[in-house]
């Protein structure tokens, strides 16, 4: 016997409800589906069109005679940026590195749940702490404290404390999700535990630590507050460790208020220098990030 | 003995050594305690030690200058033509709010939006392409927010944007005269671009939070006949609140900590805001543009640390909050998170 579609007296649809209620909870979900998706666009319109103007500004001024111009009387050389960034973000880099890269071994390591708990806290709070508080910290601890003066290694350094955190962060993860059965096959095996953590861990997390090392120096490179606070602009690279340092974004801030001319154009295309660098290393990082997850996954089989 | 390996009946081993009394011994593989055991537990201490010796060292250079009443109050005048000098940091306080607080609220309410289209409306091959726009935006650096803000959007916003929310709601108190700038550097910029940058945050963190939300309670949900938008609604929504008040915490504080981008779209003053299209001070921003003129003068470095102080205690306690809230981030490759 066939089921009714319909009551007989009120001739209400069973199987289908046609109410008006029905129809707008229907169309409220259909009309959400096309709107919600929308919002995107308040992403993706945004960093399109600053990606775009930068792009439109700087580059019509860039050439390779620009970018390696190091002329100490031409004030807008943007060639003394660029090689100051570099030398700045290698020393920043290696003293993160040195600082992170240990202390997150330890951490994975050697250290017990809760005092790595601590660690970690202490390394998420460092993200969330504002950059200009480091640049505080990196004027009152090292440009008066230490007496390194507004210098190329008080602003180096002080950047480098604003990376280490998230150098940390990465090498700890990714030591922390090694699978234990490698670990207890290596001690069992009658391995020390630094050569459990220099043979056997390292070769693993490598990829995941460089990957943080790219993040932390994508940080760093567009960082402006903790250098402008620790150095003082040049016009030259600098030729001690004490001499004062510029940076790209430190060139940006000097310059993004000037009326149309060389100034402005040196700020352009150090934006777009930095950009270009900053966004780059992002998409490298999500790549080698999403290989080293199927690489990890295949770990565990 | 023989060439051939004779098999071993146990006769030839040697007795066992007597049962030891006591517990046995477990220090096998490290031996006894030697203090060179600890060195690995110095670099360790990096993390901490860091935010331990920000503190104490803008607690040393703040001298432990006793400003009183006067810090919280909204005078600030550091260096006065006549008389002692006034530190009030009322006016930053209120300017970092004024400004994170707008910023944050319409990054959550986009953040939520966009997180529900990518979990519940749009197919994963899109999204998969979709999602690293939003991440993207937490890597651009603030700088060039800032020059691109304060050279197309500010300009955008005081021809365009503020003319129109000025004509329609100069009645509105706080938005009426003195009539907006064509400059346009001013609070709606400033808020516009902070949203930007808090977005990526709020959309991963309440992103994930949803794609936690199990697959049985989607189902239940659809299964009694709810929309996909009642579903997530009602069922996904408060299953992930966690994440999304988290995302919350997290996105003020990085909204709140903002200095580079503020400082140059804000128009930097240091009075409370005329309106809602004038320039005010936030904290990070007068900190950052305010140190070169402190140099020398130590009761104004005093203050600047003490105001440093604060904004890093408001920005901890939002931090231990916000992460205190969910038990572990699915990925620490977004700038800032």
């Amino acid at each position: 016997m066939a089921l009714p579609s319909s009551t007989p007296e009120t001739g209400q649809d069973l199987l289908f409800d046609r109410s008006g209620r029905t129809q707008w909870r229907l169309g409220f979900d259909r009309a959400a589906g096309w709107l919600l998706p929308l919002l995107f666009l308040v992403a993706i319109i945004p960093i399109l069109d600053l990606v775009y103007y930068v792009g439109a500004q700087a580059l019509p001024t860039l050439s390779l005679a620009v970018i390696t111009n190091t002329n100490p009387r031409d004030p807008y050389a943007l060639g003394v940026p660029i090689e100051s960034t570099v030398e700045v973000m290698l020393w920043a880099t290696a003293v993160a590195v040195a600082l992170g890269l240990f202390g997150g071994v330890a951490t994975a390591e050697f250290l017990g749940e809760r005092a790595a708990g601590w660690m970690r806290m202490s390394a998420n709070l460092l993200v969330g702490t504002p950059s200009v508080v480091l640049g505080y910290f990196g004027y009152f601890a090292l440009v008066l404290g230490l007496g390194w003066g507004l210098s190329f290694v008080a602003g180096a350094t002080t950047l480098a404390f604003f990376m280490t955190p998230y150098i940390f962060r990465v090498t700890d993860l990714a030591y922390s999700s090694i699978p234990r059965p490698i670990r207890e096959a290596a001690l069992g095996a009658g391995a020390r535990p630094y050569q459990y953590v220099v043979k056997v861990a390292a070769p693993i997390a490598f990829p995941q630590i460089l990957n943080g090392v790219f993040l932390a120096v994508a940080i760093g490179v567009g960082e402006t507050a903790p250098i402008v606070l620790t150095s003082t602009h040049s016009v030259i690279v600098p030729p001690t460790l004490f001499s004062p340092v510029t940076f790209l974004t430190a060139a940006i801030w000097l310059n993004f208020s000037q009326p149309p001319g060389p100034a402005l154009a040196l700020a352009f295309q150090a934006a777009f220098l930095v950009l270009i660098v900053v966004v780059a290393l992002n998409i490298v990082v999500r790549i080698i990030s999403a290989r080293y997850q199927k690489r990890l996954e295949g770990l565990y089989q | 003995m023989s060439a051939t390996p004779t098999p071993d009946t146990g006769a030839s081993r040697e007795p066992l050594p007597p049962p030891a009394s006591g517990p046995p011994d477990l220090e096998v593989r490290t031996g006894s305690f030697r203090p060179s055991h600890l060195i690995p537990f110095v670099p360790a201490l990096v993390p901490t030690a860091l935010l331990i010796a920000i503190v104490v060292e803008l607690l040393i250079s703040s001298k432990f200058t006793n400003f009183g009443l006067a810090f919280w109050g909204p005078h600030w005048i550091p260096s006065p033509s006549t008389g002692a000098p006034t530190f009030g940091i009322a006016v930053f306080i209120t300017g970092s709010f004024l400004t994170a607080i707008p910023a944050l609220l319409l990054a959550l309410l986009i953040g939520i939006g966009i997180a529900v289209a990518s979990t519940s409306y749009l197919p994963r091959w899109l999204t998969r392409w979709l999602d690293p726009f939003v991440d993207l935006l937490a890597g651009i650096p603030s700088i060039v927010y800032g020059i691109w803000g304060y050279l197309l959007v500010a300009p955008f916003f005081g021809t365009v944007i503020n003319p129109v929310i000025y004509h329609n709601f100069h009645w509105v108190p706080g938005f009426g005269a003195p009539a907006p700038a064509v400059e346009g550097v001013g609070l709606p910029v400033a808020i516009f671009i902070l949203m930007l940058m808090a977005l990526p945050i709020t959309t991963l963190l309440i992103r994930d939070a949803l794609r936690a939300v199990p697959r049985d309670l989607w189902e239940a949900g659809l299964g009694l006949g709810a929309t996909r938008w009642e579903t997530t609604r009602r069922v996904a929504i408060p299953y992930a609140m966690r994440g999304i008040v988290s995302a919350g915490f997290l996105g003020f504080g990085r909204a709140f900590g903002e200095t580079v981008m503020v400082a140059m779209v804000l128009n930097v003053v240091p009075a409370f805001p005329l309106n809602f299209y004038s320039g005010t001070s936030t904290m990070a921003a007068e900190m950052f543009t305010q140190l070169d003129s402190a140099y020398g003068n130590g009761q104004f470095l005093a203050a600047l640390s003490e105001m440093a102080l604060v904004l890093l205690a408001i920005s901890l306690v939002v931090n231990i909050v916000g992460r205190r809230l969910i038990s572990r981030f699915a990925t620490y490759d977004v700038p800032g998170l």
